[in-house]
């Protein structure tokens, strides 16, 4: 058959994903003087769970937390990279690299492979060298914006108008006479956080099991009070007399 | 390309649209009269596939009149409209669908209000202050959203829709230079020369 | 671009305390260009009983109609009034006549009706396009904006509110998931139905 000819003389081109796309969810508010990141620790490939427990939030200094959504194993990697820029910074400076240079770094490692990205979004949360909580939100090649509050990931669209609504008070008016406070006490963002979570575990296939807040707490913030007796929190900061990094970890529904 | 206008003001609608008629990069007339009268008070601007326009307008044209003999007055804007998009809604699902983009607007002698209707092929159709089709409605309606005033007499009616079409002519590649205007009011339907 | 999206639009449908409410958008688009920023997209079934149809808007009407035409018929016939179950199986049969061919419109419907005991009991409805029925207990949405309704309403929605509560979380989580959703928005219409009355109100929203 002519046909089965021309199939046989045809060259047969491969071709090779060298991406998937992992789930889950993260989200970064910034208060006034402390700055909470969180993200689940479901892990899936499609409809399979591929771990319940893959963290996607990092601390990288006592006054920097990432995290990172997209394709886990970018993700892992782009950590780790960040992770030796900032060792690197501290044997040449003595000191960690604030903030905002961090968001920089993470600028510039993500733009230099822009023609072969690492299929990730990072949002960056921490203190900034003023006291200031700071939200950096980055895409995939490095475009990167200081904000109060972003959520990204799988339920980013299930998650962001909520929180345009309960943190920047989008479609409210304030009460006669009164303003909304530019930024939130650390007593009601982390319930909105944890809203947020079971809210998008609800109706999101891909959010899940497990949920890991960080909270970073600039140094002599009233934010401390109550934060040490809460539930499943532990501390995790790595030096004394400086910012204060916190993990509050706690279940999310598993189906 | 294909671009038609209309907009309501204190008891007037205006009506216009080109006056090309091209087959492929060619153009092969350019007087083409693309605005129908269906009744004394009745416009109908339509555009679309060549061929469908014209069969499906003349379609049109005669179910109104016939309305119109039967029951010895005319159709209201609103019942046409409603009957048109039927008729588009009913083409759509069968076996060769009418590609017909209209704007209907009619002044209703029984409230004194004129009405527009913006209906496509699909047989969508909206009830709006102004409407256009065709590439000219990108630029069209931005103008219209800054400059049409529902309380503007004709003159200012005029000069807003003259500013759609001037605006047309300069940005688009593809603009058609000759335009037919029709007003319908209270007295009826007139030419208008801009 | 897919033709549930083409004209853009959305719908959520709430229940609270012996009352419901829905709301839609009002934007009418072209793909990406606004048409009119007055386009209903929710109709009066009964006194008591309201349907949101939101997807393609020539279906929108041709819908409306029919669902016209066939609630007339069943009134007539049965010499009363349909009960908002009845209707939402109707809904779904009417829907599932065009398996093959479909309606491009995911119905939402909400209302009340009254318990032989004097109460009344409130119910919500959705379907998909081919007329798979969803009863929820607690909230409904479709449209371009789903999923944004989906968030919002999960994080702001809570049992037995009374009418007013329930107007401003229907309200708040309409707006704020239109407001990320370029195909949905330009103003919103939001009705609150109650045992003796249905509270109908136009808000504004972003015009952008």
């Amino acid at each position: 058959m002519p046909g089965s000819m021309v199939a046989m003389t045809q060259p047969v081109q491969q071709s090779f994903n060298p991406y998937t796309e992992n789930g889950g969810t993260i989200l970064a508010i910034a208060g006034s003087d402390f700055s909470v990141i969180a993200g689940d620790t479901r892990q899936s490939e499609g409809y399979s769970i591929q771990t319940r427990y893959a963290p996607k939030v990092f601390r990288l200094t006592d006054k920097a937390v990432l995290a990172v959504n997209g394709f886990a194993a970018d993700g892992n990697m782009f950590v780790k990279k960040v992770k030796q820029r900032l060792e690197w910074y501290r044997h040449a400076h003595a000191k960690d690299m604030p903030i905002r240079a961090i968001a920089r770094l993470i600028q510039t490692m993500l733009y230099a492979r822009r023609f072969f990205p690492y299929y990730v979004y990072n949002i960056l949360g921490g203190i900034e060298e003023d006291g200031t909580g700071a939200v950096y939100s980055f895409d995939p090649v490095g475009s990167y914006e200081r904000e109060t509050c972003r959520a990204a990931g799988a339920a980013q669209s299930l998650v962001q108008p909520f929180l345009d609504n309960q943190i920047y008070f989008k479609n409210q008016t304030p009460a006669a006479g009164t303003q909304f406070p530019q930024h939130l006490p650390l007593t009601s963002v982390l319930p909105l956080v944890i809203d947020s979570f079971t809210s998008a575990t609800e109706r999101h296939i891909e959010v899940g099991d497990g949920l890991e807040i960080y909270v970073v707490v600039a140094s002599g913030s009233t934010s401390l009070q109550g934060l040490q007796n809460l539930r499943g929190v532990q501390e995790v900061t790595g030096t004394t007399d400086g910012e204060r990094v916190f993990v509050i970890r706690r279940e999310l529904k598993k189906d | 390309m294909e671009n038609s206008f209309a907009l309501v003001g204190k008891g007037y609608l205006i009506v216009a649209a080109d006056t090309t008629a091209a087959r492929s990069i060619v153009k092969m007339k350019s007087d083409q009269d693309k605005i129908k009268a269906l009744s004394p008070h009745l416009l109908m601007t339509y555009s679309g596939e060549p061929g469908d326009t014209l069969q499906f307008a003349e379609f049109v044209e005669r179910n109104i009149r016939l309305y119109q003999i039967r029951n010895l007055y005319p159709l209201r804007p609103s019942a046409a409209a409603s009957w048109i998009r039927r008729s588009l809604a009913e083409s759509l699902r069968s076996r060769h669908p009418y590609s017909v983009n209209l704007l209907l607007g009619g002044y209703d002698i029984a409230s004194d209000d004129p009405h527009l209707y913006w209906i496509d092929y699909l047989g969508t159709l909206s009830e709006v202050p102004f409407a256009a089709h065709g590439y000219g409605a990108y630029f069209a309606l931005s103008l219209l959203d800054r400059y049409h005033d529902p309380n503007a007499t004709l003159e200012e009616g005029l000069a807003t829709l003259k500013r759609c079409i001037d605006e047309v002519s300069k940005r688009l590649v593809v603009s058609p230079d000759k335009y037919k205007v029709k007003v319908v009011d209270k007295d009826g339907i007139r030419d208008v020369e801009l | 671009m897919s033709i549930m999206s083409h004209n853009g639009g959305s719908v959520i449908a709430m229940v609270g305390k012996d009352c419901v409410a829905i709301a839609s958008d009002l934007r009418l688009g072209n793909e990406a260009m606004g048409i009119s920023s007055n386009f209903q997209r929710i109709f009066p079934v009964s006194d008591r009983i309201y349907l949101g149809l939101p997807g393609l808007a020539t279906d929108v009407a041709t819908l409306r109609e029919k669902f016209r035409f066939r609630v007339n018929m069943y009134t007539i016939k049965e010499e009363r009034e349909i009960k908002p179950e009845t209707f939402a199986h109707l809904v779904s049969s009417t829907l599932y006549e065009h398996r093959f061919g479909p309606y491009f419109i995911e119905p939402v419907m909400a209302g009340i009706s009254k318990t032989p005991t004097g109460g009344v009991k409130p119910f919500i409805a959705a379907t998909d396009l081919i007329g798979c029925l969803n009863f929820a207990k607690d909230f409904v949405v479709a449209g371009t904006a789903s999923d944004k309704l989906y968030g919002v309403a999960e994080g702001l929605w809570e049992p037995d509110l009374e009418p007013e509560d329930l107007f401003e979380t229907i309200s708040q989580t309409l707006l704020n998931a239109v407001d990320r959703d370029a195909f949905s928005g330009w103003g919103a219409l939001v009705h609150v139905i109650t045992k003796d009355k249905v509270i109908t109100r136009t808000l504004k929203g972003r015009m952008d």
